[in-house]
Formats: structure tokens, C-alpha cells, sequence
């Protein structure tokens, strides 16, 4: 019953793009992968308690990673999907081990450091990063003699999703989501009931830089051309902001807040061009101001109060 | 050699600039907890004011630094008092205050990118361009002039924590918050002070770097990573570790620029490298907290 209800949820998310043209099909999905990306960064920062600012950058390596060993190096596709999570658990690992083992904010700027050396790198990696104009004019080769493109593409992208919020739910229900939780609110009292804290922070921050690789593989051939503007810090403040408006910790104030974000500058430009960021940081400050547990905080308030 | 005490000179003028982002951290994260990234966003407004006040307006430059000071001093007390204290009286968590700094270092970097052109923007130095040579050691005006004023900041702080009642009263807020409380310190007061003093060096410290690197709206974030490095490689106890990682971290990142065959925008890599390694071997710095 409970399997029905995924699949049931992937057709009504999967055939929706096929009554949309393929703009709306375009900004469809982007949305779709900004909300695999909240609730990835929602189980690091709102339920872990981490804030870190890689989650951009880690989106871009597996986007670069897939991008430069399936079709430069022409690997096979399992294979490239393989390596490329292993490079983002590695970077994961060499930055979480230090930064983790000391209480405080190590970590929010280690990852500031590893995001702003990471478009350093995409700058200046020459003819394997493609430098400033990064890569393009490559496309998915055919699986199984299938060329996937246009909404079927839009299927693969609500795979992913589905498919993170599943192994999250399950992991949010299980023992590890517990301790991340108990981390986050006392990591003295979590300590003292047998949580490791380093390796749960550790394995938490692997695991869910793990999960942006993933979906920054199957970004890379969304437009199919991958540069470095993509993956910089504005990135990387948006995704935070998202799950603070919406509401940190709860996986429906992820979704909510990553649409909003996301739609709300088609909503903004006429009125104030290219400065919807401004808007941005208000909302931010308001809601940690006034509503700490954000969107989502109010919508319950109000279900409790009538 | 000539090459190497040229480099020397100016690698202590940015470490200067470090040492005073790395001053700001230190002067909130230790009475508060509270690690603020927008001193970086304050060094650019200090960048921008600069702007203003000595290209704009040709202010005398004491007096445009007495001003500029002054004004990061209001921004930094404005920005507790809307951004920090309603989350402290509430009793909300340390992350709640870093999290709104982070809304307010967004905020602030688009007021700037709206009021201005998007183009590094001139700010003349203290006494113009020209070379200064003390016997073998060499190197331009703005170098001595930042290295001067760092060090008149942290001899004015140092003294003010080691010899004056208030910077005792700092010390025993960031030792026990409780029992400062109950010896009759006022804590509001010293959190105050405290955002006054860090947005007053970070401006200071943007504003003496501008001369040489231009005022542009993207220079905050930098700034912010290699001050906190410099603060981890110093240690958050004591104020001269702020200056002594910050003229390590200058070091560092120079030598490798000059002599190391890599391409030079790779030296962004090397607070993350020096950081990771401090934060692996050496956690509480170079300097320990006195106890």
C-alpha cells in the first residue's frame, strides 16, 4: 500500500510535463531539482544542525564529474555515476573529519572556503574543467538505445527526487536520523547516551554531499552545458535561505521553501529586476525574527488554533 | 633577497588586514559565541566609504578614518540590536544570531550592489603612491601605512583588555556569562560594545586594503574566510593571535603565489589547506587563552 502511494506519486509528478511546453517543462524540473536539493541540505542543517555551504559545490562536482568521465574520458555510465560519488564522499570526507571533530561552527567555514575554491578550480582547470566557459555541446548518450530527452527527461529527474526523499524519510525514521537529531539539539547529552557525535555529523555531511553529486549528475544534462557562475556561493546561500523560510528540519518546509524561492523571483523581477537577493535576505531575517520555524511553523499554528 | 623583504613587506601589510578581520570575530565571538560572517560585508562598506569620503568628497584622511570608524561603529550597535538581541532575550539557540548575521551579510551586500556601479571603484591611499625604503627593506606608502595603523589598533586593544577595568569586564563576560552577570556587568552593554568594536576594525580593515585592491561589492567573502582562518591559526583566546594568524596566513598565501608553480588563483586554496590542517593539529591556535 504504502509502495503504491510512491509510484502513484511518481505518475502524477512524471506525467505532468507532458501537458507543458517545453519552457514551462524547463522551469518545471529546475524547480524539481532545487527541492531534491533543500531536502538533501534540510537533513544536513535542520535536522543535523550542520551548516555548511558546500551543498552548491557538491552539486557541481558530480555535475563536472559525470560530464568530464562519461563523455570526456568515455566511460560507461555506471561506472562515471560510481566515480563521481566517490569524489564528492572523498571532498566530503577530507573537509567534515577536521571540521567536525571541535564544537562550534568549523565547518559552516570550512565549506565557505571549499565553495570558493571550487569555481577557483572550475576557473582554472584548463582544458579538463573547460575554464571560465566551462563545458557544453555534449549529450546523453543512449541507454539501452533509448535517447531520454524532453519530459522523459523530466521522469528521470522525479526518479531522483522520489528517491531522495526516500532514502531520507527512511533515514530521518531510523536510528542514525535520532542521533542527528539528538546531536543537534545537545551534543553533550547526546554523547552521554552513546552518540558518537563526530562520526554522526561526519557521516550526516558525507552522506547528503553525497546525494547533491547525484542530483548535480543528472543537472548536467538538463541544459547540457555545465560553467562555473552555476556553482558559486549565491548558490549556496539561496539553498540555506530556502530551508529557513520554509521551515528547518521539517522535509515539507524544504519543499515548500525551495518552491517559493524558486518561483518568487519570476514573480519579483518586473518589480525589481535583478535584486530579488535583497528580498531574499529580508525574508530570511523576518523569519528567524519572527517565525523561527518558518512556513511551515505557521501553517501548523493555524491547523492547531481552528 | 631583494625579491623576498619586498614580498616580506607587503605580506605584513595584508597579514595587518587579516589580523584586523580576524580582531573583529575574536572581539564577538568572545564575549557572545557568536561567529558573525558579515565582517566581511563590513570591510566592504568600510571600502565603499572610503570611496565616498577620498574620492568623492577629497575628505582629510584622519578625519574621513575617524568617520568611517564611527559609522561601522553605529552599523555594527544597529545590527545587534535588530539582528542579535531580540534572539538573545528570546533564549533562542547561538545558531539562531549567526543565521540572521548571514540574512543581514546578504542584505548588506545588495543595498551595496544596488547603490553603486558594478565596478571596482577607486579609492585613493593615505599619502598617494610612492616607494618607501628603510635601509634594505622596501615597499609602497600604503604597506606602511597599513602596518602602522594595525599595530597603533592592537596596542590600543591589547591595552584595553590587559590594564582598563572594561576590558576586564569583556574578559570575565567571555569566561562565564552568568557570573559576569551577577557582578553587577551589564551584558547588553558589553554585547553592544562588542558588534560596535568588531564592525569598527572590519571597516577599518576594508578600508585600508581598498587602496590597493578597489572597493567592489564582491570582496566581503574573501575577506571573511581568510580573517576566520587567521583567527583559527592565532587562537580565539588572546588579541595578539589575531595579528600573529593573520601575518602567517599573508605569509603563506604570498610566498606560495611568488614561488610555488601553480597558477596564482590557486593560492584561494591555501586558508582552506592552512585551515584544515590547524583545525587537525593544533585546534586552540597558536596562542592559548590565559586562564
Amino acid at each position: 500500500m504504502n509502495y503504491l502511494r510512491w509510484i502513484g506519486a511518481f505518475l502524477l509528478l512524471a506525467g505532468l510535463p507532458f501537458f507543458l511546453g517545453s519552457y514551462y517543462n524547463d522551469v518545471y524540473r529546475k524547480m524539481l531539482l532545487w527541492v531534491t536539493l533543500a531536502l538533501g541540505y534540510n537533513f544536513l542543517f535542520g535536522i543535523g544542525g550542520q551548516v555548511a555551504f558546500s551543498h552548491f559545490a557538491f552539486y557541481g562536482v558530480g555535475a563536472y564529474s559525470i560530464v568530464i568521465f562519461l563523455i570526456q574520458l568515455q566511460l560507461p555510465l555506471p561506472l562515471a555515476i560510481l566515480l563521481g560519488i566517490a569524489l564528492c564522499v572523498l571532498v566530503a570526507l577530507a573537509v567534515a573529519i577536521p571540521s567536525t571533530r571541535l564544537e562550534g561552527f568549523y565547518l559552516a567555514l570550512a565549506t565557505l572556503a571549499l565553495a570558493q575554491l571550487f569555481v577557483v578550480v572550475l576557473n582554472e582547470g584548463g582544458a579538463v574543467t573547460g575554464g571560465t566557459g566551462g563545458l557544453a555541446n555534449y549529450r546523453l548518450p543512449e541507454v539501452f538505445g533509448l535517447r531520454i530527452a524532453g519530459p522523459w527527461y523530466t521522469a528521470v529527474i522525479v526518479f531522483l527526487l522520489l528517491m531522495t526523499f526516500f532514502i531520507l524519510l527512511k533515514l530521518d525514521r531510523s536510528w542514525f536520523g535520532r542521533a542527528c537529531r539528538a546531536v543537534r539539539d545537545n551534543p553533550e547529552a547526546a554523547a552521554a547516551m552513546g552518540v558518537d557525535v563526530a562520526r554522526t555529523k561526519v557521516i550526516a555531511f558525507t552522506l547528503t554531499s553525497a546525494l547533491a553529486g547525484v542530483a548535480g549528475m543528472v543537472y548536467a544534462f538538463v541544459d547540457n552545458t555545465v560553467n562555473p557562475p552555476i556553482f558559486g556561493l549565491e548558490n549556496a546561500f539561496l539553498i540555506l535561505f530556502m530551508v529557513i523560510v520554509g521551515g528547518a528540519g521539517r522535509h515539507a518546509g524544504a519543499v515548500i521553501g525551495a518552491v517559493l524561492l524558486f518561483l518568487l523571483p519570476f514573480v519579483l523581477s518586473p518589480l525589481v529586476g535583478h535584486h530579488h537577493v535583497l528580498v531574499f535576505g529580508l525574508l530570511v531575517l523576518g523569519a528567524i525574527l519572527a517565525a523561527p520555524k518558518g512556513l511551515i511553523g505557521f501553517y501548523d499554528s493555524i491547523r492547531k488554533n481552528f | 633577497m631583494q625579491d623576498f623583504l619586498e614580498l616580506a613587506v607587503s605580506a605584513t601589510a595584508s597579514g595587518c588586514v587579516y589580523g584586523l578581520i580576524a580582531l573583529a570575530y575574536l572581539l564577538m565571538i568572545r564575549p557572545t559565541g557568536i561567529i558573525n560572517f558579515a565582517v566581511g560585508e563590513w570591510a566592504m562598506v568600510g571600502a565603499f566609504a572610503g570611496h565616498i569620503l577620498f574620492y568623492r568628497f577629497e575628505f582629510p584622511y584622519p578625519l574621513g578614518i575617524a568617520l568611517v570608524v564611527a559609522f561601522m561603529a553605529v552599523v555594527g550597535w544597529a545590527t545587534e540590536r535588530i539582528a542579535v538581541r531580540p534572539l538573545v532575550d528570546k533564549g533562542a539557540a547561538l545558531l539562531a544570531p549567526i543565521l540572521a548575521l548571514l540574512g543581514v551579510l546578504v542584505i548588506t551586500r545588495e543595498i551595496i550592489s544596488v547603490s553603486f556601479p558594478p565596478d571596482p571603484l577607486p579609492v585613493p591611499s593615505a599619502f598617494g603612491f610612492g616607494r618607501l625604503e628603510l635601509g634594505p627593506v622596501g615597499g609602497s606608502y600604503q604597506s606602511f601605512f597599513i602596518i602602522a595603523v594595525a599595530a597603533l589598533v592592537f596596542a590600543g586593544f591589547w591595552f584595553f583588555f590587559e590594564k582598563t577595568l572594561w576590558g576586564k569586564s569583556f574578559e570575565a563576560v567571555s569566561l562565564n556569562r552568568r557570573a559576569a552577570a551577577l557582578m553587577g556587568i551589564n551584558l547588553s552593554r558589553v554585547t553592544a560594545l562588542s558588534f560596535a568594536g568588531g564592525a569598527g576594525a572590519a571597516g577599518l580593515a576594508g578600508l585600508l586594503v581598498s587602496p590597493n585592491v578597489s572597493a567592489h561589492y564582491l570582496m566581503g567573502v574573501p575577506l571573511a574566510i581568510q580573517g576566520f582562518t587567521a583567527l583559527v591559526i592565532g587562537g580565539v583566546g588572546r588579541v595578539e593571535g589575531a595579528l600573529l594568524g593573520g601575518l602567517l596566513l599573508a605569509f603563506a598565501e604570498q610566498f606560495t603565489a611568488r614561488y610555488a608553480p601553480i597558477p596564482s588563483g590557486y593560492t584561494q586554496g591555501v586558508p582552506l589547506l592552512l585551515l584544515m590542517i590547524f583545525l587537525l593539529f593544533r585546534p586552540t591556535g597558536l596562542l592559548k587563552a590565559r586562564a
